[in-house]
């Protein structure tokens, strides 16, 4: 009985051990390492073969030099508040534009509902690049936005959107928009009907009931779209690379600068290792909240 | 509290002239192809503990929530205190109502409940707290205003519900099978409170409700609905001795129901003859029946005695066959197979121990009432 | 960055099953080769050929200095592939596999023997030069008909980026080309490691800094194509690639490219053998494939890059030889240098100046 339940626990504890563990230990370790032009292109390496004293000098070689590498320059801690800053930013537009979504199909007849889950999953059956080249095909000089803004009038000459952070940001929403409303959309089906009712029976008119009953009962699938879209968000490197100009400064891309420009592999994983850092903290608050929404369901 | 004493003093439905707080005016509701209320007309007065009664299905809850406001009649006008409830909104409305999930507000305390309907309304915020302190000793939640609903019991949460539909003293006051979630025993000893907090406060109750018991313990009046259509309002009394259709009488309790043709007789008694090779029947009515009608006569178990020997002094006596024994503690109900083929229900309070007890599975007996005892219906 | 994706995929899909003697793996550039040919050294050889393709050295470096790459041939550019050689990513080549290296060109051989001494570790497949490709009638439209389409200048003096800004302009996203495109702007040795002279082009780039529309290694080919774009400093072969598919789509898109007349960066694509290859003997018999003379000038013919083959000029397309964009003529040949990889630390300041030149940071 008490074997299977360990059984059962060590499960997921080992994929964790093999799967996030380990691999977070070499990158730390990589992270300790100094550069070098030779293959692996980093040193000190770890051998057994020298025995006690290869350990011993396999520890002495490691310092936090990187680390002091990335407080000196302004560059990282420039990359990472911009990444912060857009990760935020479309974080808000994220929701501001999923939340009234995710309330319609919340709200629409029950028969269509499946549809318009069908509508906001489909995009993932396609290539998440090729969606985002379409976008470049969009919001290029010469596609299709620009034209047809140009043929109904309103703009006269091309409007530069794309290589622009606007671009970021437009395919940062787009591409995250299901991972908002999706978990305010279960939140928002699950609120019993009878509850706004009881609003409206004690006085609400709607916009009050919206904001005193709705808004509080979706709160966890609020907090559910937010953090599972900031977090991937902070990290961004192929929409940032893809739509951005060359101003739009986000700590992957200069991860992937780190790591294949310069061949410094003990700086990216300095960078890497901070970036987790920055992450976990959100992760914990969302930990926070989920285990506080479960013990409220209890 | 008496029930008898009640509906002698008060039955303003029977005051001339007494004005109505809430009238409904051939009220239909459609939904679609289907009509859920069906040309409803009737009155509900102040003060009143008013139940709607019926099968799930028959349109009670929609005509209730017509009330609350959340649906609008299709025909007809719904008046309270003599104005068109359709010109108000329902947030505006001096009507709450006790939801039948209690619709209580997860994210909030059990005070804040209470208090939600207050903090909208135009009561002074340093009423509020007050307000919210009557309103917990009124339905004895003691100190549990600081949990929220998921931390108190079932029945500690139907009080919350009560108390946050009451705390803005409504006029009117709209309970959906409120009771409904409670065990049993919780339900009766709550049904009594219910009727000592309305009549506490005056405040006109309607109820809905489908456990005709319920109905039959809290109302001055039930209005028993079947398909859309009110088929008869009375005291719970009436309703069960004077039914005034088969319907009324079948939904009501237990009966026997016996269709046969009905002859009249000079002093208002009808003589039926309802099977082949057995006695007629006679029944004292007041309606006018016509000589021939198909009619059905309708007896409630308990209203039936048993004897071994045929009683020499009785209106009425049919002989038969214990078929079937149901023994349900207090009482036990009695299944007759006549020789036509027919099965009379009787009902005889165990005063004796089981052991002791006077029949059994195929003995002779005969069943006999008077011809008070039993109703004539031709609906 | 698709090509990338797909490529990593690609590279993981053959490092994790066991190579088999008779399969070859190649890594080459994207869009890089007539794939028939593929088909050809299949059923000549009987050998499995595995073709895989990447689109920045970079990427490959990464690849080969993390070692176990699986591959049997890449095709590093040549100033990457001197330091690689120097730290011992590949192997020596066994000339007396490869008959057709009596082919080559000497006159190629010569200069990629700066990166690889006596050509012992690789050899050429495709050489060409970085420089200007423009939209020819918008360019006029801007600057007008005198517009040097043929110098430094053009991307260089803020007085013509200004106007060009107009209509779009992309730079390569790579650094090892553009500083010493910009230190022989100002007259500067191209191929300069120190420091202090690199910093130098800071201020060429930070002048026309605000009318770059877009740092970016690919991108132009498509932009230059559809007409998004008028001016974009690329290589030779790409910026090719563009006037063909302009030519294509008809859309009166007319493009021509030119190395600057100051003097432009010569690059060389060189085929060789990591020293780990899993089937070196297969490696030779490709890289033997490929020298001859027909297989050679069915790739150039294909890609429109010059290569280093000398006999199979006579079956390449007159087009291509005749073009001088391609095979340029001997006064521009003269013109053309060569650069040299940046050790550790100038890669690290050339990338972190470059950083800063992009985003301001």
């Amino acid at each position: 009985m008490n074997f299977r339940k360990y059984l059962l626990i060590l499960i997921p504890y080992t994929w964790l051990l093999l799967l996030f563990l380990v691999p977070f230990i070499i990158v730390v370790k990589m992270s300790l390492s100094d550069t070098e032009m030779a293959i692996p292109p980093y040193y000190p390496y770890f051998t057994l073969s020298e025995g006690w004293q290869g350990i011993v000098n396999f520890f002495s070689e490691l310092d936090f030099e990187n680390y002091v590498f990335l407080a000196e320059d302004n560059l990282y801690w420039k990359a990472y508040l911009s990444s912060l800053k857009i990760a935020l930013i479309s974080t808000a537009f994220t929701l501001l534009i999923g939340y009234p979504i995710a309330y319609g199909m919340a709200n629409a007849p029950p028969e269509w509902r499946p549809t318009l889950m069908m509508i906001i999953i489909l995009p993932f059956w396609t290539s998440f690049l090729i969606r985002i080249y379409a976008w470049m095909g969009i919001l290029s000089q010469e596609g299709f936005l620009n034209q047809f803004l140009l043929w109904t009038g309103i703009i006269d000459q091309p409007l530069t959107i794309l290589n622009t952070n606007i671009a970021v940001y437009i395919g940062i929403v787009y591409t995250y928009l299901p991972f908002m409303i999706l978990p305010i959309y279960a939140s928002l089906e699950k609120l019993d009907i009878s509850l706004l009712e009881a609003a409206k029976d004690l006085g609400c008119n709607r916009s009050q009931s919206f904001w005193l009953v709705t808004m509080p009962l979706s709160k966890a699938g609020v907090i559910a779209g937010c953090f599972l879209v900031f977090i991937p968000v902070l990290g961004e490197f192929v929409i940032p690379d893809l739509l951005g100009g060359a101003d739009t400064l986000m700590i992957g891309t200069i991860l992937w600068q780190e790591f294949f420009a310069n061949r410094d592999w003990p700086v990216a994983s300095a960078v890497a290792v901070v970036l987790l850092l920055l992450l976990m903290i959100p992760i914990i608050l969302f930990q926070r909240s989920e285990q506080k929404q479960r013990e409220a369901e209890q | 509290m008496s029930e008898t004493d009640k509906t002698t003093c008060f039955e303003p439905w029977n005051e001339v002239g007494k004005k109505p707080l809430i009238e409904f005016r051939g009220v239909s509701k459609k939904f679609g192809a289907l009509t859920a209320i069906d040309n409803v007309s009737f009155n509900i007065y102040e003060r009143e503990f008013f139940a709607l009664l019926g099968p799930s299905g028959c349109g009670k809850t929609t005509l209730m929530r017509m009330l609350g406001g959340f649906e609008t009649p299709s025909q007809g006008q719904i008046f309270i205190d003599g104005k068109d409830i359709s010109t108000i909104p329902a947030n505006q409305r001096s009507v709450n109502m006790m939801f039948q999930s209690y619709a209580l507000f997860p994210h909030l305390t059990v005070a804040d409940n209470i208090a939600f309907g207050l903090k909208r309304s135009d009561m002074p915020k340093s009423e509020i707290a007050g307000r919210v302190d009557e309103m917990i000793k009124l339905v004895q939640l003691g100190n549990l205003g600081g949990r929220k609903p998921h931390q108190i019991s079932g029945g500690q949460r139907q009080r919350v519900a009560l108390a946050r539909s009451l705390a803005k003293a409504p006029k009117l006051l709209l309970l959906d099978e409120p009771l409904g979630a409670l065990d049993k025993k919780l339900r009766q000893e709550t049904q009594f409170e219910l009727v000592d907090i309305q009549e506490k406060l005056g405040t006109t109750f309607v109820i809905v409700t489908h456990d005709q018991e319920e109905a039959m313990t809290v109302s001055s009046r039930i209005g028993i609905m079947d398909q859309g259509k009110l088929i008869q309002i009375d005291t719970p009394d009436r309703i069960y001795e004077a039914p005034n259709s088969v319907r009324v009488a079948d939904f009501i309790g237990d009966v026997n129901l016996i269709e046969g043709n009905a002859t009249t007789t000079a002093d208002d008694k009808v003589i039926i003859s309802w099977a082949e090779g057995q006695p007629t029947l006679t029944a004292q009515t007041t309606t006018n029946i016509t000589d021939g009608a198909k009619v059905t006569f309708a007896i409630r178990p308990e209203k039936i005695a048993m004897t071994t020997d045929k009683p020499t002094d009785a209106s009425n006596a049919i002989e038969g066959h214990i078929h079937d024994i149901a023994y349900l503690g207090n009482v036990s109900i009695y299944k007759v197979r006549l020789s036509s083929g027919h099965m009379i229900k009787a009902q005889a309070a165990n005063t004796r121990r089981l052991s002791r007890r006077n029949y059994t599975w195929e003995d002779k007996v005969w069943l006999s009432w008077t011809d008070t005892a039993g109703i004539v219906l031709t609906k | 960055m698709k090509k990338i994706m797909l490529s990593l995929m690609a590279s993981l899909m053959v490092s994790t099953s066991v190579a088999s003697a008779a399969e070859v793996r190649v890594y080459n550039w994207s869009d890089y080769i007539d794939e028939d040919l593929i088909e050809k050294f299949e059923a000549e050889t009987g050998d499995k050929l595995i073709y895989d393709v990447f689109d920045t050295n970079e990427l490959l470096e990464t690849k080969l200095l993390a070692g176990s790459s699986g591959y049997d041939v890449v095709v590093p550019s040549a100033s990457f592939m001197e330091r690689q050689i120097k730290i011992g990513v590949f192997q020596k080549l066994d000339y007396s596999q490869l008959p057709n290296g009596k082919n080559l060109w000497d006159l190629i051989k010569q200069r990629t023997a700066k990166y690889d001494p006596d050509n012992a570790y690789s050899i050429n497949y495709m050489w060409g030069t970085t420089g200007i490709g423009v939209n020819i009638a918008k360019v006029k439209e801007v600057l007008g008909d005198d517009a040097p389409i043929d110098s430094l200048a053009l991307i260089f003096d803020p007085k013509n980026m200004e106007k060009l800004s107009a209509c779009g302009v992309h730079l390569l996203d790579a650094p090892g080309e553009m500083i010493p495109a910009a230190l022989q702007y100002i007259g500067e040795f191209a191929d300069s490691k120190d420091p202090e002279v690199i910093k130098k082009t800071e201020a060429v780039f930070e002048a026309i800094r605000p009318y770059v529309t877009k740092f970016h290694s690919s991108e132009y080919v498509n932009a230059l194509a559809n007409g998004d774009i008028c001016v974009a400093f690329g290589y030779s072969g790409d910026i090719l690639q563009a006037r063909d598919r302009a030519d294509e789509a008809d859309n009166g898109v007319e493009i021509a490219y030119n190395a600057a007349k100051e003097g432009a960066v010569m690059w060389f694509d060189q085929m060789a053998i990591p020293a780990d290859a899993p089937n070196p003997e297969g490696a030779h018999k490709f890289l033997n494939f490929m020298m001859d003379a027909n297989n050679m000038a069915a790739a150039s013919n294909y890609v429109y890059y010059a290569n280093g083959n000398l006999a199979s000029q006579e079956f390449l397309e007159d087009d291509i030889t005749g073009d001088t964009a391609i095979y340029p003529t001997e006064a521009t040949l003269k013109n053309l240098f060569t650069t040299t990889a940046y050790g550790s630390k100038e890669q690290r300041t050339v990338t972190r100046l470059w950083t800063k030149i992009k985003s301001g940071t």
